[in-house]
């Protein structure tokens, strides 16, 4: 059975499950899985945040939980129309077309909660079910080709910005490379150097340019990569807790959408740079610490996603230099140096 | 340079009570604008309302309220009580001081001043005499007499300017005064409200108000009889002073002062003056004349060691939770209204009094401030509207004591109620000349706070019923709205028929109906 069908047929049991109930005179009720902070555990053998097993009781009988049963309905109806047709909408478009609908949604953000309240209790992503993030990916450049739909796409001939990771990237197929690895970079400077200096044939490598935190489409594109073919995912992104959260993100997931982890984070992946050795190692042009990013390490020192003794050390050793560096704060030594000296001495180390 | 002390006393001068308050006209209560004119209509209000249930007659009164120019207003008030015989007119609005309430005796006013305050005010003001049209009965026949006065302020007594019979259809006095310094508000300090504020506290009585825009109020009675008079009641040993046994002791016809004691005060039998003897050895057979003052002290001093019953309370006329609570609904027409008399207890050992309560919650309840509906607090003392010192105030201070959220009013200040809270006394104890607050003491206090939880707890009720049938409307609502909803949709997206569901939703209805609130999970 193809994807396809799976959701299709994951969504019409949610119906079932309120008819059964119906035709033995019961009051319907649908168990959808806790998404409380409490019910949110880190799995340390998977290495990403999942949920637990609490659930809670969406009961017809409650006069607010019957509402959240309605347009949980309604999008599960819409959703599966979507898949149907092969189309995707965006959640703000599915919440304009809930105007129509015989149940209100308060505001953007209540449809939301029903959308991740549709996902959690049919066990997967929205992307599955047709509804899109707005954003679009990172952009990504290195010899693969892969095929959207019938195009395809190599992304050395997609421009100097590379391949844009599409918010359908579950139904690209990856056709093609000579690549031995992926380096992820935090910003588009960074990426453009990378370009530039010709980094992709330096290192047989993919770059991609994350634009800050990375995007649901971004994660599952690194994290296919790594799994379906193989590829060392490395992350390079500014020194401070921000970057190295960046990071950690990509690699175990975060808290909030821990029902979907499984297929976004890369337990694999890598924390490259930049970290307060090498801040110290390069001697890298500096700002001090600000209050916000002490407090934020300390933060992050006690998360059991930091929990390994490398992580441990790079925090402690931050917070006792007291300075953070910027990713291109490398040109100090000329524009080439990343690429020349630092990208070949951190990939050593770390191969 | 020297003066001798003959010079300097020639400057000394006696002054009479007229002069003296027109010197001093705050003492009456007539200071600001908008106090004054609430002043002149409490005076001529409850003078008016005192004499006709006197009388025997059930009140009315018409207030006409003229604006000149700026601050310049004419005030005519008329009643429909028993009228002043010719002869006691200008006594009765130009003497200070002279009048029928110096007894031991509830009532609404109490100095004798009201009346002549006015006209000292408004000739104070304006220059302008004041005129009286007063119909009475003589015998049989009905007479009308037409006074125009001013008020002599040097000699305490009214001097005639004209004079005249007059035709009248009934009883009732008349008088028409000219003001100016004053300002007609609708603020809760207002004369306005001071007459919707009398309408609670007198719900036998009719007003009718032409206000200076010549918009024309008409109060309706709520009741239909007269409250009975209180009756005077002899003082209680603890409330009395040596003074006041001095006092008693000059103007008594007793031969003996253990009789004038038994005689002029309350719970005084002839075994405690025996006590009084045995444990003071004064002679008590001897002469009142001869009482000494260090004697009167004596006595005054052994009231307070000794136990007594407490005053009685024949004296004293509530309004009663009935007719508090008609007047409540006919002035502000609220959703719900409780009300309550205490049993009547005693003040500073001797002094007897009684609380009277009651709560509005909605209708008209409250005080418009701007967009937002405010708490009001109605203050009475014997039925007479307290509009000023609000922040002194027992009544005041023992309603902030009383935690109201307890009674389901989160936000005390920003309620949709009315509290009305009156105390009945012979003697109110007032905290200032003004007589607009009351004095805080410990049992007053005690009382006000029992009397106004006790009706909270029954609106508390109310607003809980309410808020219940409300929400359980709104909840079945939901139910009859949104299971046929879903029961739909879920049969769409499933891609199967709708099944048969009534009973499903009878099961869901019935539950919001009548199990109440449903536990989130």
């Amino acid at each position: 059975m193809n994807k396809k069908d799976i959701t299709v047929n994951k969504l019409k049991s949610l119906g079932d499950i309120i008819l059964e109930d119906v035709e033995k005179n019961n009051v319907p009720a649908i168990k959808v899985p806790s998404r409380g902070t409490s019910n949110i555990v880190y799995d340390n053998e998977k290495r990403y945040y999942v949920l637990g097993d609490r659930y809670g009781k969406r009961s017809l009988g409650n006069v607010k939980q019957i509402s959240k049963i309605a347009q949980m309905v309604y999008v599960a109806n819409f959703c599966k129309d979507l898949v149907r047709r092969g189309k995707t909408a965006t959640l703000r478009e599915m919440y304009y077309v809930s105007e129509g609908w015989d149940v209100d949604f308060g505001d953007q953000q209540e449809s939301n909660i029903v959308g991740e309240d549709l996902e959690v209790t049919l066990g997967m992503t929205r992307e599955d079910l047709g509804l899109m993030p707005e954003e679009d990916g990172a952009s990504v450049y290195g010899n693969i080709t892969i095929q959207d739909d019938d195009v395809e796409i190599n992304a050395l001939r997609a421009g100097k910005s590379g391949y844009t990771i599409s918010p359908t990237i579950d139904e690209v197929k990856f056709l093609d490379h000579d690549v031995e690895r992926v380096i992820a970079v935090e910003t588009m400077g960074m990426f453009h150097r990378m370009v530039q200096e010709d980094a992709y044939k330096k290192f047989n490598t993919l770059i991609v340019g994350l634009k800050g935190q990375a995007a649901r489409a971004t994660r599952r594109f690194l994290k296919r990569v790594n799994e379906e073919l193989n590829l060392p995912v490395y992350i390079m992104n500014d020194g401070d807790p921000w970057g190295f959260h960046i990071a950690m993100v990509i690699i175990s997931g975060s808290a909030k959408l821990a029902h979907v982890n499984h297929q976004l984070a890369t337990p694999d992946a890598k924390f490259m740079g930049v970290t307060a050795s090498d801040i110290i190692n390069y001697d890298l042009p500096t700002d001090p610490l600000k209050d916000i990013d002490v407090l934020r390490l300390k933060e992050l020192s006690k998360d059991p996603r930091y929990k390994d003794d490398a992580w441990q050390v790079e925090i402690k050793k931050m917070l006792k230099i007291g300075k953070k560096a910027e990713q291109q704060s490398f040109s100090k030594y000329g524009l080439e140096y990343v690429v020349e000296t630092y990208l070949p001495e951190k990939l050593d180390a770390m191969e | 340079m020297e003066r001798e002390a003959a010079e300097l006393f020639e400057e000394f001068k006696e002054l009479t009570a007229s002069e003296f308050f027109r010197r001093n006209k705050q003492m009456l209560g007539f200071s600001g604008k908008i106090r004054s004119l609430t002043m002149v209509f409490h005076e001529l209000i409850t003078n008016s309302l005192d004499a006709s249930e006197e009388a025997g007659i059930l009140p009315e009164i018409k207030i006409d309220l003229k604006r000149l120019d700026k601050d310049h207003y004419i005030l005519r008030h008329t009643d429909n009580g028993p009228g002043i015989p010719e002869d006691y007119i200008t006594k009765v609005y130009s003497t200070m001081f002279a009048g029928s309430k110096f007894r031991n005796i509830q009532s609404r006013g109490q100095q004798g001043l009201g009346c002549s305050g006015c006209v000292l005010l408004s000739q104070m003001t304006t220059g302008k005499p004041a005129k009286v049209v007063s119909g009475y009965k003589d015998g049989d026949t009905l007479k009308g007499v037409e006074i125009t006065f001013k008020m002599d302020v040097k000699k305490n007594k009214g001097l005639i300017l004209d004079k005249k019979d007059v035709e009248v259809q009934s009883t009732g006095v008349s008088i028409e005064l000219h003001f100016k310094d004053v300002s007609y508000s609708l603020s809760e300090q207002g004369a306005y409200e001071y007459i919707r504020r009398t309408m609670i506290g007198n719900p036998h009585a009719k007003i009718t108000f032409r206000d200076p825009t010549g918009h024309k109020y008409i109060f309706n009675r709520a009741a239909d009889f007269i409250p009975p008079l209180p009756k005077e009641v002899l003082p209680h040993p603890k409330g009395v002073t040596a003074d006041d046994l001095i006092f008693m002791a000059k103007h008594t016809d007793k031969r003996r002062f253990r009789s004038l004691l038994t005689s002029n005060l309350s719970r005084m039998s002839t075994k405690r003056v025996n006590e009084i003897e045995a444990i003071t050895g004064i002679d008590l057979n001897k002469r009142p004349k001869d009482m000494k003052w260090e004697e009167a002290e004596e006595i005054v001093e052994t009231f307070a060691k000794m136990d007594f019953m407490a005053p009685p309370t024949s004296g004293l006329i509530p309004i009663g939770k009935e007719q508090i609570e008609k007047g409540i609904r006919e002035i502000l027409n609220p959703e719900f209204v409780a009300t309550t008399t205490r049993k009547p207890k005693t003040f500073r050992g001797g002094v007897s009094f009684i609380i009277e309560a009651g709560v509005a919650y909605g209708g008209d309840s409250g005080r418009m401030v701007g967009e937002q509906k405010k708490a009001e607090i109605m203050r009475f003392a014997n039925r007479v509207p307290l509009a000023f010192d609000q922040g002194s105030c027992a009544i005041t201070e023992a309603l902030k004591s009383v935690d109201w959220k307890r009674y389901g009013i989160r936000d005390m200040d920003n309620a949709p109620i009315t509290i009305f809270v009156n105390i009945i006394s012979t003697n109110v104890p007032y905290l200032s000349t003004g007589k607009q607050s009351v004095a805080p003491e410990p049992e007053i206090l005690h009382e006000v706070r029992q009397a106004t939880m006790k009706i909270a707890r029954s609106m508390q009720k109310y607003i809980r019923a309410k808020k219940a049938a409300k929400e359980e409307a709104l909840r079945a609502k939901v139910f009859e709205n949104l299971v046929p909803v879903i029961i739909r949709e879920a049969a769409v997206l499933a891609e199967k028929d709708v099944p048969e569901y009534d009973a499903v939703l009878a099961k869901v209805t019935r539950k919001a109906k009548y199990e109440g609130v449903v536990e989130d999970e």
